[in-house]
């Protein structure tokens, strides 16, 4: 009859019998969707005496260059990888980081800018997108380039994909900074009711969320068992101790408003430290 | 919407910014040894010209291009120019006064309301960008004016745009939305 090409796999695999090494597989598994199409083979390490030769270098030592148009992409996908280890973030982010550090670097318009730091601006959207923003000082903090050029590359980047962000909102760092300070969830609540609060009181006007939300949580932290210095707070959220005394200076004539009403105080609010 | 047309607001213009050519090389070094209130910067090739009359500092490069700031309007921006290109031809130089233009205007405006700025962000998207941690103001960009405004939340308005005609207009532009989202 005519030919018939079987394009099952070779040997046959079952599932318990050597789950790492799969004989039908070639290649690796990477993402055929963010790289341009992964059809190159590489020279591996090598495993026996026979690959090394006289001086105890490999033989055969260059790893073909592979996917020569998109290494830059490859090695910035390596950078976000290991920034978002430095935080714990989840796949997902990382996902959406990598995703949307490809349109913008296949966008070309952002071409002249390090590469780690359209990483990282991808990685600061990123985090927005997912609903778990973090500070601009955090991304710093893992990564190599200045607020400055992250800010900047951050705006190119919202204009060069024509999208936009939402506005970041004080209890979206309630969770991370009360735990960071290792405040129970009762001070937890009552700092993200006070915060809230405070903004939609609108004591605070031009003050940046992470301030006010500092501000928030030292209010009740002093205000409960679990006391935080300014400069531990400030530490953590990455504001001046004297921002936050700027902020709290702002919500103290307030303070009997804004704590939530079923609140334990173990400091009266008329005792609380009036900076 | 109660909003007025005509608006009565002050705009203090407090920078414009002019460029024009003097059609002829200038020796830099010459003008830093014999003209008066001068700066050489040598490692960028420029010279700084303060004139006093008119407040406006001039960077002046050897290939006859001038660039004239400080001036508080076109023109004061314009006399200040030809000041200028007048003292450059007493130090000697066949200076042609040629395309004057005027390239940045700089205008402050104070509006008598403080402004809900998340508010603003939200109702103007597309045009409204505001970064807290970045900067306390929103950047609102007119693209049809080519103007930038810059929105506080004490009220208080940093307007640029290529001309004094276009900064007006788009305080006017602005006046509905700002006023909409006040305090």
């Amino acid at each position: 009859g005519d030919r018939v090409i079987d394009v099952g796999s070779e040997w046959r695999t079952f599932s318990n019998d050597k789950a790492t090494k799969d004989p039908s597989r070639v290649g690796d598994t990477q993402n055929p969707l963010l790289s341009d199409g992964d059809l190159s083979t590489m020279i591996g390490k090598g495993t026996g005496a026979a690959s090394f030769d006289e001086f105890g270098n490999s033989k055969y030592q260059n790893r073909r260059t592979m996917s020569s148009s998109d290494r830059a992409m490859l090695n910035a996908f390596k950078e976000i990888t290991n920034m978002a280890d430095r935080i714990n973030l989840p796949r997902n982010i990382v996902d959406r980081t990598n995703n949307l550090f490809k349109q913008v670097y296949e966008q070309k318009s952002l071409k002249g800018r390090s590469n780690d730091a359209i990483a990282s601006a991808c990685l600061y959207i990123a985090c927005r997108q997912e609903g778990v923003p973090r500070t601009f000082k955090e991304i710093c903090a893992v990564s190599r380039i200045s607020k400055k050029e992250i800010g900047r590359c951050f705006k190119l980047i919202l204009k060069a994909l024509e999208t936009s962000v939402d506005l970041i909102t004080t209890g979206d760092f309630m969770s991370r900074f009360c735990s960071n300070l290792g405040l129970p969830k009762q001070v937890q609540m009552a700092a993200t009711h006070i915060a809230r609060k405070a903004v939609e009181l609108d004591l605070v006007p031009g003050r940046s969320p992470i301030s006010v939300a500092a501000a928030a949580i030292y209010m009740a932290s002093q205000a409960s068992a679990e006391k935080r210095t300014q400069k531990e707070i400030g530490d953590i959220a990455g504001v001046a101790d004297v921002t936050i005394r700027q902020s709290y200076r702002l919500i103290y004539p307030r303070a009997p408003d804004l704590f939530p009403a079923d609140f334990k105080f173990d400091t009266p609010v008329d005792k609380l430290p009036q900076l | 919407m109660d909003a007025d047309s005509d608006v009565a607001l002050d705009i203090l213009i407090t920078n414009v910014v002019c460029v024009f050519r003097t059609r002829c090389h200038l020796n830099l070094r010459k003008i830093a040894l014999e003209g008066a209130n001068v700066i050489y910067k040598r490692d960028v090739g420029k010279v700084l010209m303060k004139l006093r009359k008119p407040r406006i500092t001039a960077t002046i490069w050897s290939s006859g291009k001038v660039i004239c700031t400080g001036a508080t309007s076109e023109e004061e921006a314009k006399f200040g120019a030809r000041r200028l290109a007048r003292s450059l031809q007493k130090l000697g130089f066949q200076v042609i006064f040629t395309d004057f233009k005027v390239v940045n205007v700089l205008a402050v405006c104070n509006m008598p309301f403080e402004i809900r700025l998340p508010e603003f962000t939200k109702k103007n998207r597309p045009h409204a960008s505001y970064e807290p941690e970045l900067h306390p103001a929103v950047c609102y960009r007119m693209k049809t004016l080519r103007a930038t405004l810059q929105i506080f939340s004490t009220g208080s308005i940093t307007v640029t745009g290529p001309n004094v005609k276009a900064v007006a207009t788009a305080v006017e532009q602005i006046y509905p939305f700002v006023f909409e989202s006040r305090k």
